[in-house]
């Protein structure tokens, strides 16, 4: 009973922070082990990485007052939140000598125009995956969103697609298929949007934000809308265990939603220098490239192109030329009364 | 000798029902595949690689540990709440036990990072995800032991009292013992809560302190992988070993009834 | 002798007090403010950026609770979720029944591990044993299905049906059934009559210890269901991790919570009617 005591406060006391501890609070998978490794050797200190799989996680925590987190790794609109929230903290720019790596196209974004309290570290775009010789055998086209929206299509591949659980993503694919911006506000676009979802929705197998890498590789789905570096994964997957099809992936010629993830400091944080010094590292174009040899993710860091291994920077869809980059858009915050009007055709959508 | 049988059939049905999946879950912690969806071949890396893995082997031992303790706490409180519904029937209580399990988890866990950062101030970490825990496992007790209570013969209560015995007295000797089964059950229903809890811990959780369930999560995604299938495996066996030590030293009083 | 009698009156109210202050003001402290700070904010407004508006600015509203309660919309999902609770609540009955009463009856020593067996999978991680569930449903060609849905369910909250039942069951005297039985009662009328009456209280808290919690759920039908399968918990989930509505989610949890209450009051009277007769 005693010893049970004793483990127990000992226990309770072990969060009592070690003194040179950088916490970072960070999308799952998005810091390779190894670049990890490598910064705590080369700053003498140690990272400790809690977790979020969304934006909107990360920011409901901290909206309960969550506190103590010295980095977060917000998406660009989650980052003009914080911003406008007044969460962060600026930027020293002094201690960050390697700021200039950023490539031109992310020096200057609208949702921190100067760089002043967010560093573009990775970037996704929302498109399409797909069992690639599963659809040359049906000869389906796979540079179109009409492959998710079209019946005509869709009656090729029933019960064989999934698409993104998350309102904001799908609604923005079928008002780019519908030919409006991704960020489009007029609510008969939106109805639009909605009946045209509707009309593809029996054609599909489930909603899903998770599962559609391990469906792609193991071959139970032939298409999925998803996250670029998710596919770069179904990939891998699937060519490491050997299945007898590939996977591919393109950006939809219609446009797509593309985020910009960055390194942000909280304005809880205890330690601002130790994440200026981690901040500074990754921009580093050795370390910078990690996020795109490892994870599969696009990369606004010039010095690391040189780096990053041949067969990813030569990948369109992570690395798109000018004129797809043109056709990409971020997405924007919604203000209060159309979130809740978004909310009711999702969920009209959910249930019909 | 019929019906035996075909109660012994439907039991097995239930028990095969609840270790089909596990079966699945200990059969695939020994794939040689990383993406574990199919069977490859036979392997043992993945419990190599776990032991190397000090994240996963911390957290594991911090949600064994944070179980171990909110379920006690809670068994405690629990069958205090559920000897008080029964026997006095306070006004208010039925309605304190009842809601937290009524309450949608994720308005439980946002609801308390609220109260602990916003109106107590506090610094998260492993007491107020035990502080969360204990809150929802709670009533899962208190209703199991007011259930084991219901319908139970008053007179033999009344006889201890008549005969002089303390309140203390008769709870010991009296409705202790008669109430073992529904305690047990109930820390076992409060260990599994709080060993699987994903949602309110979460939000609860502090900077820093991680459990299983937020660290299996966090692998969702892109590495499922069988060394998550060895953890889940290896918890289940250490399990075993916990409950079944704790059932041989325990009490004599609570062995003999249990 | 009325000193004495006095006495043992004085350490009878100390006892109630003593045995039921601790567990409720714990609730009181860890449940009640935050579940009303929460049942307040179900009354304000949705913050610009997520959370709550400034009460100084915007003051209270009913807005949540009008959007909600115009639209046919939502009460047709609560519906839905009640019966997908009802339907989960029925099966986990019919398969924990014949297992509770089964480690009823084999010997005393062998009980201990019998109920320890039904609770040992769920020492495993949940997600894992979900994705177990998907590797058995995907050949079968039910993943992605209300089918997946309700198995998915029931095997989650089955133990939550067992444990009670087996509690319950566990105490009846023997004695009873082989009264019935000298007095040429068959099985199925003993046990309609003996056991099952005898029983309900161990029915009733293992239903409700399934049917609640399975309306809060909201993993099961996002990883098992498909493109139908919206239930409240979902919604109510939507409100605070994708939409940033808290308070039309604290508004949603609040009439699910009343609903499960007013559910729990009406079968708790009916039964407190139902022993009287």
């Amino acid at each position: 009973m005693r010893l049970a005591l004793l483990v127990l406060l000992l226990a309770l006391a072990a969060p009592a922070r070690a003194d040179d501890t950088l916490h970072l609070y960070i999308w799952n998978n998005y810091i390779s082990p190894e670049t990890a490794a490598r910064f705590e050797a080369w700053c003498g200190c140690r990272l400790k990485q809690d977790y979020y799989s969304d934006n909107e996680e990360m920011l409901a925590k901290l909206e309960a007052g969550a506190a103590g987190y010295d980095l977060l790794v917000p998406t660009g609109n989650a980052v003009h939140t914080l911003i406008r929230k007044n969460e962060l903290q600026a930027l020293d720019h002094q201690r960050l000598q390697h700021l200039a790596n950023i490539a031109t196209a992310f020096a200057d974004p609208w949702y921190d125009p100067g760089l002043r309290h967010a560093v573009p570290y990775a970037t996704t775009v929302t498109l399409l995956g797909f069992n690639a010789t599963k659809l040359a055998e049906l000869g389906l086209p796979t540079d179109s969103w009409a492959l998710i929206f079209e019946p005509a299509h869709l009656q090729k591949l029933k019960g064989k697609v999934t698409v993104l659980n998350s309102q904001r993503e799908l609604m923005a694919a079928a008002l780019r298929y519908l030919g409006h911006p991704v960020n489009d506000t007029d609510p008969d676009h939106w109805r639009a949007a909605r009946d045209l979802i509707l009309r593809a929705k029996p054609y599909w197998a489930t909603f899903s934000n998770s599962t559609y890498i391990k469906d792609l590789a193991i071959g139970n789905i032939w298409v999925a809308h998803g996250y670029s570096n998710d596919m770069f994964r179904a990939r891998a997957d699937a060519r490491a265990a050997g299945r007898p099809f590939a996977i591919g992936f393109a950006i939809p010629r219609e446009g797509a939603v593309l985020a910009v993830d960055n390194f942000v400091i909280h304005k809880s944080a205890r330690r601002p220098d130790l994440a200026h010094r981690f901040i500074d590292f990754m921009l580093r174009g050795e370390n910078a490239a990690d996020v795109s040899n490892l994870i599969g993710a696009g990369n606004p860091n010039r010095a690391a192109l040189p780096y990053i291994r041949p067969e990813v920077a030569g990948e369109t869809a992570l690395f798109p030329p000018p004129e797809t980059l043109q056709r990409l858009e971020m997405l924007r915050d919604l203000e209060p009364q159309q979130r809740r009007l978004m909310s009711r055709l999702w969920t009209e959508i959910k249930v019909k | 000798m019929k019906r035996g049988f075909w109660l012994w059939a439907a039991g097995l049905a239930t028990y095969a029902f609840l270790y089909v999946p596990l079966a699945v879950v200990v059969l695939f912690s020994f794939n040689d595949s990383e993406l574990n969806a199919s069977w490859v071949g036979f392997t043992t890396r993945w419990y190599g690689k776990l032991l190397g893995d000090a994240d996963l082997l911390q957290a594991a031992a911090n949600s064994l540990l944070i179980a171990i303790v909110s379920s006690t706490i809670a068994t405690v409180l629990g069958t205090m709440a559920g000897i008080a519904l029964h026997r006095w029937r306070p006004p208010l209580l039925p309605f304190l036990v009842l809601t937290p399990v009524a309450m949608p988890e994720i308005l439980l866990g946002v609801s308390l990072l609220l109260f602990f950062r916003q109106v107590l101030d506090l610094t998260l970490g492993l007491f107020s995800i035990l502080a969360a825990h204990i809150t929802f496992s709670l009533g899962f007790v208190a209703i199991i032991v007011r259930a084991r209570l219901a319908g139970m013969d008053e007179s033999i209560f009344e006889a201890a009292r008549d005969l002089g015995a303390t309140p203390w007295r008769t709870f010991t000797r009296v409705t202790f013992p008669l109430i073992v089964p529904g305690i047990v059950a109930g820390f076992l229903m409060s260990f599994t809560l709080s060993i699987d809890d994903f949602v309110i811990t979460f939000f609860v959780a502090g900077v820093g302190v991680t459990t299983l369930p937020l660290q299996i999560y966090s692998l969702i995604k892109v590495a499922v992988t069988p060394e998550v299938n060895a953890i889940s495996t290896l918890l289940m066996a250490l399990t075993l070993t916990l409950i079944a030590l704790a059932l041989r030293f325990a009490p004599e009083t609570l062995r003999k009834s249990a | 002798m009325p000193a004495s009698s006095s006495r043992t009156d004085r350490s009878a109210r100390l006892t109630r007090w003593l045995v039921t202050l601790p567990p409720a003001l714990f609730l009181v402290v860890f449940f009640l403010i935050p579940a009303l700070i929460m049942a307040a904010a179900s009354f304000r407004e949705p913050g610009e950026f997520g959370g709550l508006a400034p009460l100084a600015e915007r003051g209270f509203s009913l807005d949540a609770y009008r959007f909600v309660l115009d639209d046919v919309i939502y009460a047709w999902i609560l519906a839905k979720s009640f019966a997908v609770a009802g339907l989960t609540t029925l099966l986990c009955l019919v398969l924990a029944y014949p297992l509770a009463v089964l480690i009823v009856r084999s010997p005393k020593r062998r009980r201990d591990l019998l109920v320890l067996l039904v609770i040992l999978p769920f020492a495993s991680n949940f997600l894992i044993r979900i994705y177990a569930w998907m590797i058995i449903l995907g050949p079968l060609d039910l993943l992605y299905s209300p089918v997946a849905v309700i198995v998915g369910m029931v095997y989650v909250h089955l133990p939550f049906m067992i444990l009670p039942l087996y509690t319950n069951l566990e105490k009846h005297d023997p004695a009873l059934l082989e009264a019935a039985q000298d007095l040429g009662a068959g099985g199925w009328a003993r046990f309609w009559c003996v056991t099952w009456p005898l029983s309900l209280p161990g029915v009733l808290s293992g239903s409700a210890l399934v049917f609640i919690p399975v309306l809060g759920m909201f993993a099961v039908p996002e990883l098992l269901g498909g493109t139908g399968d919206l239930l409240i918990g979902n919604l109510i989930k939507e409100q605070f991790l994708d939409n940033r509505d808290w308070p039309l989610g604290a508004a949603l949890s609040l009439l699910l919570t009343l609903a499960v209450l007013a559910v729990a009051g009406l079968s708790s009277a009916l039964t407190r009617n139902r022993g009287q007769m």
